[in-house]
């Protein structure tokens, strides 16, 4: 017997009325066979997803936590140590350090990028069709370019001798500047190329998001008398917000954890101005000793926690809104 | 109903056989026999010039054909992915059963058991044949856990005679203290060329420099039994100002355009003198032949001038066996019969290398030394006369006391305070010493 004999009234149908208060009187609907039937098909399909979560993410994260609490050896039987390693990663200053250098990086790469994107985004919503299809491919170019090919690149334009910055700077008379030695300077070098690679596929982001805005909100405003910017601050940056709240998410834990260009253009230095948490982790890996390995392992699982916290708070600080441009 | 569990139930099992597949966990053999029967031993080789490569292949290739019972797959990981390579294969239960591995690196790894003993699986007088010096280096009271292959001094100055010439420096008398080798790079300094070259990142300067650790200070930054950090020493606060005023007064390049261990600056006439190791000298003859007639070699400076003080590690390379390989014995063998016998294809090795190497077995230094051609050479007799005998040995504590040290060094040359960074140094090491656990832990050679 099929289930559209079994329960003739489409539970869509059921659903919607429900949703519209249009039968308060009606009992409520009955998990018929054919909703059953739905969740059945639904856990099905979701379930490679959940198994291949369980194989790749669950079992290994609780597994990491287990091994977090033993000094390991891949020779020797593990020894328990309880939460020593804990206090020895929220000790450690040099882990500190790296956060500290993770979050300069988001400060000095994120800003930027968003208010570049919106500039480049807004200048894009204006432009003709074919003006602005050539701009949109033209920025996006960099985003393809990976980050090992990116640092090598700006490697060389930083290059105290025969580099493109300092032959730059060698016209106005000024002496060649070592960047990428100069712990002041060096982890501003990074966030140059960290900026290049990123502003192509945020920009595009931001324009969805722009376009996504009713033009009669602009008509109407044109009708009040809105100028550019009144209309910029009451309705592109209000119906941006959650594309802003994406952005910012997405971009912080991903400069933060930036990873390739110091390695490639600094290997963390000078004396560890650039030594982002991922870079830090991973030299700590490197080192053959039990300590070493059991020390990486929960400093990764720290740094999961402080990348949870710092998305928490942007959520908590920048609440998202359903969408109101019906 | 039922077809339809049915087609759920295989499409579950395929997810999960998916997921097994993609995390490497198939069933398989024990994954030590090739297809045609063989016993097959993996043989990772950290990638050094390329040279070795050639030799080493040659070699591999050589032991294949010799026998029909064991076959060597061979494998070369470059430098700067091998720590992590390796790891990741040890934490899979797939590491090597052979593997390069630095003198620095066996008295830790043989503390965690990482290193098979060759002294019940290797003929004792193929082992009796390491010179007893460099056998100290791979070896405890419960046995050898590596067979050498050659050593090289870390530190050597390497000098551009026509400059030294064109600079009224005489060629045939190279700077012997700090001071005088300052003084030369400011001769030497002008035309776009740096006057020297030396290590200037906390990673090249962790290992690079502590041949001149013991030189200013006699001993390394922490007590011998490992029990306290050492680095306030204030002899060490002249090591940093040497460093400091190289870098400071500009005689040296401002950035790292290539590692220390890399003497392409020199090569490429970027800089009149350079610290580098002994291996440059295989650098050089085989990119950069030009340069060779105007390159002398001489001991790296000491700090007042005494030529007996060290300032070099004597750093090289060996082979070991994997104490989890299930093919002991054949990689042993593999390594008995690559280092261990005959001599004449090593003795050919170190006439490639340029004479930058040198033996770790008595008879291979015999059979070297025969030969007029290495007898001639003359990198090859200051090495070993005037750097060799007074280099010490690698030490073996954590490379993070080594990087904290250096780091120091590195902070002192970019113009910050020097007792400051070496304070910070000293409680950074005397902290690892706590966590790691490591006083009274310094191994004892045996």
């Amino acid at each position: 017997m099929s289930a559209i004999q079994a329960n003739p009234q489409p539970a869509v149908f059921e659903e919607q009325a429900a949703l519209i208060g249009a039968d308060a009187e009606r009992p409520k609907p009955r998990r018929s066979g054919r909703l059953n039937r739905s969740n059945l098909i639904a856990y099905v399909m979701l379930s490679p997803m959940v198994v291949l979560l369980g194989i790749f993410v669950w079992y290994p994260l609780a597994n990491s936590v287990y091994l977090s609490l033993f000094e390991i050896s891949f020779y020797e039987d593990p020894t328990f140590v309880g939460l020593q390693f804990y206090e020895y990663v929220l000790t450690a200053a040099k882990f500190w350090n790296s956060i500290w250098v993770g979050i300069t990086l988001v400060l000095l790469v994120v800003p930027a990028q968003l208010i570049v994107a919106f500039l480049v985004a807004s200048l894009l919503r204006v432009l003709s069709r074919h003006t602005s299809g050539f701009l949109k491919t033209t920025i996006y170019v960099p985003t393809v370019v990976s980050f090992v090919v990116a640092s090598i690149i700006f490697v060389f334009i930083y290059r105290e001798r025969g580099g493109l910055l300092n032959g730059v700077l060698g016209w106005f008379g000024i002496e060649p500047i070592a960047v990428l030695s100069n712990p002041d300077l060096a982890l501003g070098g990074i966030a140059v190329p960290a900026l290049w690679i990123g502003v192509g596929v945020t920009t595009l982001i931001m324009l969805a998001g722009m376009l996504d805005i009713p033009d009669s909100y602009y008509e109407a405003a044109d009708l009040e008398g809105a100028g550019y910017f009144q209309k910029t601050w009451y309705i592109t940056l209000p119906l941006l917000k959650n594309v802003w709240l994406f952005l910012l998410v997405t971009l912080v834990t991903a400069t933060i954890q930036q990873f390739e260009l110091p390695l490639v253009m600094t290997q963390g230095g000078p004396y560890e101005s650039t030594t982002t948490p991922n870079l830090y982790i991973f030299n700590q890996f490197k080192d053959p000793t039990p300590y070493a390995t059991s020390f990486s392992l929960t400093a990764a699982l720290l740094l999961f926690v402080v990348l949870g916290t710092i998305s928490a708070l942007i959520f908590r600080f920048v609440k998202s809104d359903k969408a109101i441009d019906g | 109903m039922h077809k339809r569990h049915t087609k759920t139930v295989t499409a579950l099992a395929a997810v999960v056989a998916a997921g097994l597949a993609l995390s490497g966990c198939t069933a398989g053999g024990d994954g030590n026999t090739t297809a045609d029967g063989k016993t097959e031993v993996i043989f990772w080789q950290q990638k050094f010039e390329d040279y070795q490569q050639a030799w080493f292949k040659e070699q591999v290739d050589a032991y294949n054909a010799s026998q029909d019972e064991v076959k060597v797959t061979y494998q070369v990981v470059p430098a700067d992915t091998w720590d992590q390579k390796l790891k990741a294969a040890q934490a899979a239960g797939n590491a090597p059963d052979v593997a390069t591995t630095s003198y620095g690196r066996i008295m830790p790894g043989v503390a965690i058991g990482q290193f098979a003993p060759l002294d019940e699986l290797v003929d004792p007088d193929v082992l009796d044949d390491i010179q007893p010096n460099v056998r100290e280096f791979v070896s405890t009271a419960d046995g050898t856990f590596a067979y050498p292959f050659l050593v090289e001094p870390s530190t050597v100055l390497f000098y551009r005679t026509d400059l030294f010439a064109a600079a009224g420096l005489d060629p045939a008398s190279p700077p012997t203290s700090w001071a005088e080798l300052v003084d030369a790079a400011r001769a030497l300094t002008k035309d776009g060329v740096y006057g020297m070259n030396i290590a200037q990142t906390a990673a090249d300067l962790g290992w690079s420099s502590w041949g001149l650790q013991y030189n200013a200070a006699g001993h390394l930054p922490v007590a011998d039994d490992w029990s306290a950090a050492d680095a306030t020493d204030p002899a060490y606060i002249e090591l940093a100002e040497f460093y400091r005023t190289l870098y400071g007064e500009k005689l040296m390049p401002q950035e790292a355009a290539y590692p220390y261990a890399d003497c392409a600056p020199y090569g490429e006439g970027q800089v009149a003198m350079t610290a580098c190791g002994s291996w440059a000298i295989g650098q050089l003859t085989n990119d950069y032949p030009d340069m060779i007639p105007n390159t002398a070699v001489a001991a790296f400076p000491s700090i007042d001038g005494d030529p007996t003080k060290p300032t070099s590690t004597l750093g090289g390379w060996t082979l070991t066996v994997d104490g989890k390989s299930k093919v002991q014995q054949e990689g042993a063998d593999f390594i008995a019969w690559l280092l261990g016998g005959e001599t004449e294809h090593l003795v050919d090795f170190f006439k490639t290398s340029g004479y930058s190497k040198y033996p770790a077995r008595v008879s291979v230094s015999e059979a070297l030394s025969a030969d007029p051609e290495a007898s001639a050479n003359p990198f090859m007799q200051t090495v070993s006369e005037d750097i060799v005998p007074f280099s010490k040995a690698e030490p073996t504590y954590p490379w993070e006391i080594a990087l904290s040290f250096a780091t120091a060094i590195e902070k002192s040359m970019r113009g910050e305070d020097i007792q400051a960074s070496l304070e910070t140094a000293n409680s950074e090491i005397d902290d690892i010493i706590e966590k790691q656990k490591l006083a009274g832990t310094a191994p004892e050679a045996g």
